[in-house]
Parts: C-alpha cells; structure tokens; sequence
C-alpha cells in the first residue's frame, strides 16, 4: 500500500561505515510497489563484503524481525553496517532492535492515496480528526484541493483544473456541483470554525 | 506463537453527540452503513460503535430504516456490490460510520444521495507536520510519513518527520524539558532521543547538515501513476489474486526426460477422488506393465494399473502423499523387464468409435483429472447436463511448475487429438485452449500445429494467479458465472488440463492406461530439476536423491518438500510416499530460519479479501478456526473456498489458513449431510 523508490547510489555509499554490510531486503507486502530488480542491481554493485543477506517479507512485524536477527546474529555481528531495503516502517523497526549497530537505508517511501486503508485507490483520507465531508457532499477539500483550503475555491482555477497541477480537477468546483445536484447549495452559506490542528496530537 | 504488543490502531470514532444529533434533526428516513474496521487485533466482532450510536440517538434512532455493516468498506469493488444491491429508495440520505476513505466512496457510489459522515477520523500522526501515520501492514509503534526523502541514515534510525512534534529536521527546537517535548508532554524528545542513538552507534554517523524537505517530491503524477498501475493490476482478468514470483525459468526451457527406472514402485488404490479401487492381485503375483491391478468401485472410482512389470511383494499402508495419512498400497519390485501387458494395443480406427466406446476406454484406462484433483475423466465426459464448450486448460498458474508447458510444446498433435475425441464424447460446439501469456512458446507450437480453419480457439490469458481455476477461467473465457457452490457444468462447459487430454490420447489411441505423468521437480538446491516423465509409484526418495543435491539429512532440515507448486501443493510430513496420478510435481523450498513459529494475531489488515478470487472474507476462518467454532465458517461460505492459497500466501501475520479452511470444509460438508 506504498511504493518504494531507491535512494541515489552515492548518497548511500557515502554514508556506509566499515567494509561489511549486512542486508535486510524486505520483498514488502508482496502486491505493492516495490522495485525488486532495482534493489538486486544496488546490491550487485555494492564494493563491500557482504556478511549475509535475509530475504523476508514483512519487515514491519517486530517479533518476525527480531528473530530473523536472532538467525543471523552471527553474520550480523561481522558487518558493520546493516543495510536495510524496506519501507521506512521497516527500517526504524530494525535500528530499534539493534540500536548499537549503523543501520542504514537505500530506500524511499513514497506515500500513495488510500494506504491507511485496505487498498491503493483514488481516495485519500489525511486523518485530520475532523471529517468535514458532511459540509462537502462527501468529496475532501484536505485531500483534493491542492492548497488544501476549508472555505471556497482560491480563485486560481483554469476551466474547472487547479493552477497548481493542471492534471488535477478543482476541488471546489466538484464541491459546488456534488451540492448543486443535491440540492444544499445553502450548506456553503454556513460558516465553519477553524481547523484545529491540535486535534492531531490530543 | 510469538508474543505481540500490538498498538492501538483505531481509526474512527463517532463524532460528538450534538454533532450527530444535529445531524439527525435535518433527517427522516436514514440507512446506515458501518464499517468492520482494519488494522485491529482481531478479538471480537465488535459492534460498538453502532450501539454507541443507538444510545446517543434515542428516540431518534426510530429514524434508521436500516443498517448494514460491512467489512473493509473502503474496498471499492466488493463493497459496491453490496451497496448497490441494496434498495436505498425508501430513505431520504445515508449515514456512514467509517473513516475517511469509506464515506468518500459511498457518497461516490450514492451520489444522488445526501451522505453523512457519523465518524472523525483518529489522526495518527500525531504530529501537525505530517498528516499520515501508520501504513501498510504496521501495528507496531513505528510511523512513517512515506514523505519519500528518508533521512533515517543521518539520524540514527528515528524518524525526524513523524517523532519531533515540530516535525523539525535541523536539530531540536530548544524547547524541551527534562526530556519531553513541550507540544505534547507525553512524548520524548525526538532529537534528544536521535542524539542519544547515533552517539551510541559510534562515530560512523555524524550529524550534518540536512536539506530542507522538499514537499514537491512525492510528484503527484508519479503518484497516480503508480496508484492507477496499483488498481490496474488487483482487478485485471479477475478481481483478487496475485502475482507471486514465477520462478518457472529454471525449468521451462528443459525438454521431458525419462525418469530412471525405479527398483520398486508403491502404487496407491486411491489416486483418484471418490472410493479406492479393489486390489486386483495378492503378494507373490507376477504382473506386467500396464495391466490392471486395482478395480474400480462405484461411479465415481476409477481402475489402477501397474507402471511395471515384476513381482507383488506385498499390500500395505503406507503414507499418502494427497491424503497425508496412511493408505492402502501395492509395493511391486521391478524386473526391469517392462513387458508390456497384452491390453495394450494402438488403435488405428477411434475415429469410427462411438461415444459410449470412448467413454468405456477412458475409464478402463483409468484416467483421472491431472491438474491436482483427480476427478475422474469419465464422470466428468458423461455429463447429466447440456454442455456446448469444451476448455482445455493450459494456464499452469502455479509457480515453479512447467510440466503442462512442455506437453503444449512438445506434443501438440497429440493434444489436439485428444481433443477432438473430448469434444466427440461432449458433443461440445465451441473448444477454448487457455494459456497464460508468460507462455509464448506454448502459444506458439500450439497455434502452429493447428489446422486451420478450425472450430478451435486458443486463448492467450493475462498472467495472474489462479487463473487456471476453474472458476476464474469459465468466468474469463466464456464470460458464464459459475453460481455458488456450482460446478462447470451448470453452465454449459467442462474443463480439461492439457495434461487429461494427453493422457486421453495416449488411452486411446496407444492404448495405455495412465502409468505415467510428466513431472516437474523444481525448487531450491537442485542438481538435476527439471521435467520428466515418471511412473506412476515412484517413491519421492529416488526422486530427491536424483535431483537434488546434499544429504538427505541436511535437506530435511533445512527444506520443506511439497507435492506440487507452492501455492497449492500439499506439504509433505513423511518423505516415504510415491508418485500418484495427481503430482503434477516436486518442488523443495527452503523453511523459514527462524525456530518459532512466524505466527501471530490477526490483525484484520484485510489483505486476504483483497486477494481472495472468490470474494471471499478468509480473515473470519482464521478467527472462527482458531477458537475452533468450525460451524461458524459456513455463515462466511467457506464451501465456496477454491484453496488457491492466496489468503495464507499474503498473510501478514503468517496465519495457516489453508489448513483451517479445510478442516471448516471439512465440517461443513458433514453438516450438510446429516
């Protein structure tokens, strides 16, 4: 439900400490994005020995994570540096788990509409804490309007596409015609308080 | 089972009561719909927040005409099935209970609709920079913000972005007291936490400087490029399914060889589904290659021949490999003779054959479906019910296996002959060939040995697993759906693998009863893999020491041998079993390094309905399996599970679901007989 870009080379070579690596390559959650001949390239053309490397998916369960470690503590324990291929979920859990070694990564996540649900899809919710759908005929302004505003359209857009992305339809317009057809163009009337953004972290 | 510390992932919450009050007054007629949940361990099925709602609402809850609840309602295609097979005509507007991506859908669906959102979303961020926490499969306390310029390499392993409250990338803001942020004192200070680590780690990372973020680079085409490609591939040919690493090439371009003789064959009585055959001879009985040795009992039966000639040594159980539990066997000791069984004569005039001629040929000759089942080729010839299409499935979806390949390539005449007595016997207008398009050699050799014009259609599929199920493949060929419960026959067609309509062939037109199978062996740490045309009741051992390499020992441990590919192979316990009717191959895969066992609790992640083929919700078999309350199983329809193992094979939390679902089968079968 993500999709994973691999870093540019030097940018990681440069920051690998010692001559061994150790390498984790998560294989992801199996039907996501996740470029594998990428990553056996990166690892080809890696110069330092390689002390081992574990293939496994689901690098994010903790306890599958910790004993994988466990299998290959020893080949662990001769490379310097464990390089992690995995989504950031992934990596943060290994360093946490081996906190004395470098762990580093190759890889970027990248973040795709709807992954904090079932599937991939056209829908995107940012879990803002107050769902202003109900004010909208169902289609977000957080989510769809590039700028992301709460009270009307900015102005900007060129027949019915936003000025930022031209790809992208105005938000507001299929706001205003989603109301349109339901009759309660007087919902935009109403004056809606701020959004509060500390409802993220209460 | 590993022990887990789960966090809690709630992702909605009913909104405040005068909020939903207030909503309730504009309303009159009100249907509601409410969503299952994800990313939650699974414990209970949990109603609370439609009861909560119930209970805010009071009298006004006369004001809900209906509800429905339906799991993973952010699944577009199945849930849209259900909503739109409801009648929404008696309600005035629609209420949703579901986090953001649920009520965005249905307002979609329903866009004639007024849609009210009951719920808020709960952020998981924690943290005003980044509006996203948790993705993909995680329950566990690590974030990411997927911001797609990782910086974790520079600072020791703890994300900036998602832990400092700020979000801050150069350093701490000064702020914090004795540790704790002073945002939100609940919380460390992630860069007092990052200074800590990477002292720790020594001086192979140093703090330098950072680049600003770059918030232009998640690039929204590529986003919705990946996004659609994502879409794209979950409901091409098929919903569900999945694209599990092939590894055909090892074998593919390797031609069918003749299997080394074996000294002794173990020849099952039962290698077919229905009753097990009676054996035909008794220990010191000398037999030849191709006689019969076991008979057919009942209709759905068939015979069994012997693969050589020699000496009976004796009748005993011995462990099956299909049925995983000890079975009646013949052991024969070969006299390396091969004398051929008087039966056996090529057959110059099957063309003037009549229907009832061909059938009786094919069950003497005991030919048995050899895609895995093993159904009985006469039973399913002799169809009660109007069949008008015949296909002949060559898809060999499974990974790893080739066997079906190489007969496409190496004997199409044959194929096609077989066929045409298939389609005499069916009287069927219409013949489908359906290959997978990672195949093209087949496709190639196949088309190529085709008259023309001919009634014969060959189908090149989308490469997607299981294809080659019966369902999936009626369903995209002739666009006919087989009901629930239901066979091909309900609707007009029958299924052959090409494997059956060689060995209809070779029944026919050679006269050989079915003694021998191609095989693939394949998997990992092999010396010899490759496909091969074996006897019926040759043990596994002479295969593995012929193929494989290394001691019988160290394989043991360190591999897991499976009869047939890994999707849908049966796991074998006991490497003393043979050959039957029903190997469609071999295939040794390495065991998980780890000594416990990977599984854990559900987390109703949903990624099983996602896959499941026939639309199935499996997490509800692992949940119901585990407390063993098999009965409950039949409620979600597990009768109409085709075992094609994609629940167990994306599994998360590393649930055996194949093996509950099967003893719910199991279960549910009996239940309908008594």
């Amino acid at each position: 439900m993500l999709a994973i870009q691999i870093k540019p080379e030097e940018e990681v070579l440069a920051k690998i400490f010692g001559k061994k690596v150790f390498i984790f390559e998560c294989i992801g959650c199996k039907e996501v994005y996740f470029p594998r001949e990428d990553v056996e390239k990166f690892i080809k053309e890696l110069k330092e020995e390689i002390t081992g490397k574990a293939v496994l998916d689901y690098l994010c369960n903790r306890e599958f994570a910790r004993e994988y470690l466990r299998a290959y503590s020893s080949q662990i324990k001769r490379a310097e540096t464990v390089l992690v291929f995995s989504c950031g979920v992934g990596v943060q859990v290994i360093s946490s788990l081996s906190e004395d070694k470098a762990v580093l990564t190759a890889c970027d996540t990248l973040y795709l509409n709807g992954f904090q649900g079932l599937r991939v899809q056209d829908f995107n919710c940012n879990q803002c804490g107050e769902c202003y759908l109900n004010y909208t005929g169902g289609i977000c302004p957080i989510t769809n309007c590039s700028k992301g505003l709460l009270n009307g359209p900015c102005g900007g857009a060129k027949d019915g596409k936003c000025e930022i992305n031209s790809e992208a339809d105005c938000a507001w317009i299929l706001i205003y015609k989603r109301l349109k057809k339901l009759g309660k163009l007087d919902i935009l009337k109403k004056i809606l308080p701020a959004r509060d953004y500390h409802k993220i972290i209460s | 089972m590993l022990e887990t510390n789960l966090v809690d992932y709630t992702k909605f919450r009913l909104k405040p009561e005068e909020e939903i009050r207030e909503i309730f007054r504009g309303v009159n007629r009100i249907f509601i719909f409410w969503c299952g949940k994800c990313y939650k361990k699974f414990e209970e099925e949990a109603q609370e927040e439609y009861d909560e709602l119930l209970k805010i609402l009071g009298e006004d809850s006369k004001k809900i005409v209906g509800q429905l609840k339906i799991d993973f309602l952010c699944n577009n295609f199945l849930s849209k099935k259900k909503i739109s097979s409801l009648d929404l005509s008696g309600c005035d507007s629609v209420g949703v209970i579901s986090c953001g991506l649920g009520v965005q859908f249905v307002a979609q669906v329903l866009e004639e609709k007024a849609v009210h959102t009951l719920a808020d979303s709960v952020p998981q961020s924690g943290n005003a920079a980044s509006e996203v926490g948790y993705h993909g499969i995680s329950l566990e306390k690590e974030k990411c913000a997927g911001c797609s310029q990782c910086y974790l390499n520079l600072t020791g392993g703890i994300c900036p972005v998602i832990n400092c409250a700020k979000g801050l990338l150069n350093g701490p803001c000064g702020g914090a007291k004795d540790g704790g942020c002073e945002v939100n004192p609940d919380l460390d200070c992630a860069w007092e936490k990052i200074y800590e680590r990477v002292k720790k780690q020594g001086k192979g990372l140093t703090l330098e400087s950072i680049q600003i973020r770059d918030y232009s680079k998640p690039l929204l085409k590529l986003k919705a490029e990946l996004s659609s490609e994502n879409q794209t591939l979950r409901e091409e040919s098929f919903y569900g399914g999945l694209y599990p690493l092939e590894k055909k090439e090892e074998t593919e371009d390797k031609k069918i060889e003749d299997f080394p003789e074996p000294k002794v064959v173990t020849i099952f009585l039962s290698q077919h589904t229905g009753r097990k055959a009676r054996p035909l001879v008794k220990p010191g009985d000398k037999v030849k290659m191709g006689e019969k040795i076991g008979e057919a009992q009942g209709y759905i039966s068939t015979s069994i021949h012997s693969s050589i000639s020699g000496k009976v040594i004796s009748l005993e159980e011995r462990p099956h490999p299909a049925a995983q539990a000890k079975d009646l066997a013949i052991i024969i000791e070969n006299d390396g003779k091969n004398q051929l069984d008087l039966s056996i004569q090529p057959r110059k005039d099957f063309e003037n054959l009549a229907k009832e001629d061909l059938l009786k040929i094919i069950r003497e000759k005991g030919i048995v479906g050899l895609g895995g089942a093993m159904f009985p080729t006469y039973v399913k010839l002799s169809s009660p019910k109007p069949v008008d299409t015949l296909i002949v499935n060559g898809c060999e979806c499974e990974p790893y296996l080739s066997c079906d390949n190489r007969i496409m390539i190496e004997h199409p005449e044959e194929i096609f002959t077989g066929i045409r007595i298939a389609s005499k016997i069916l009287g069927a207008k219409r013949v489908f060939i359906g290959v997978e398009d990672n195949k093209p050699e087949a496709l190639a050799s196949l088309k190529d040995s085709l008259d023309r014009p001919s009634s014969f259609e060959i189908v090149s599929l989308k490469t997607k697993y299981p294809q080659g199920a019966e369902k999936m493949l009626v369903k995209k060929i002739t666009n006919r759906e087989i009901p629930e419960k239901g066979l091909p026959l309900d609707v007009g067609v029958v299924v052959l693998n090409v494997g059956t309509v060689l060995a209809i062939y070779e029944a026919v037109v050679e006269g050989l009863p079915l003694i021998q199978r191609v095989v693939t062996i394949s998997g990992e740490n092999l010396s010899k893999g490759g496909n091969y045309l074996v006897k019926i009741g040759t043990p596994f051992k002479d295969i593995i020491q012929y193929c494989f390499s290394g001691e019988e020992k160290e394989l043991l441990e360190r591999y897991e041998l499976k009869m047939g590919g890994p999707m849908m192979g049966v796991f074998q316990v006991n490497w003393d079993s043979a050959l039957i009717k029903g190997t469609t191959g071999l295939t040794f895969l390495k065991k998980y390094p780890i000594e416990a066992s990977p599984e854990r609790d559900c987390i109703r992640c949903g990624r099983c309905v996602e896959v499941c083929p026939v639309e199935l919700y499996p997490l509800y078999y692992a949940f119901y399996g585990k407390r063993k309350e098999w009965e409950k199983a039949k409620e979600y329809k597990v009768e109409n599970c085709i075992e094609c193992g994609c629940c167990e094979f994306i599994c998360s939390s590393k649930i055996s679901l194949l093996s509950l679902i099967k003893k719910e089968k199991q279960y549910a079968s009996n239940s309908n007989k008594t």
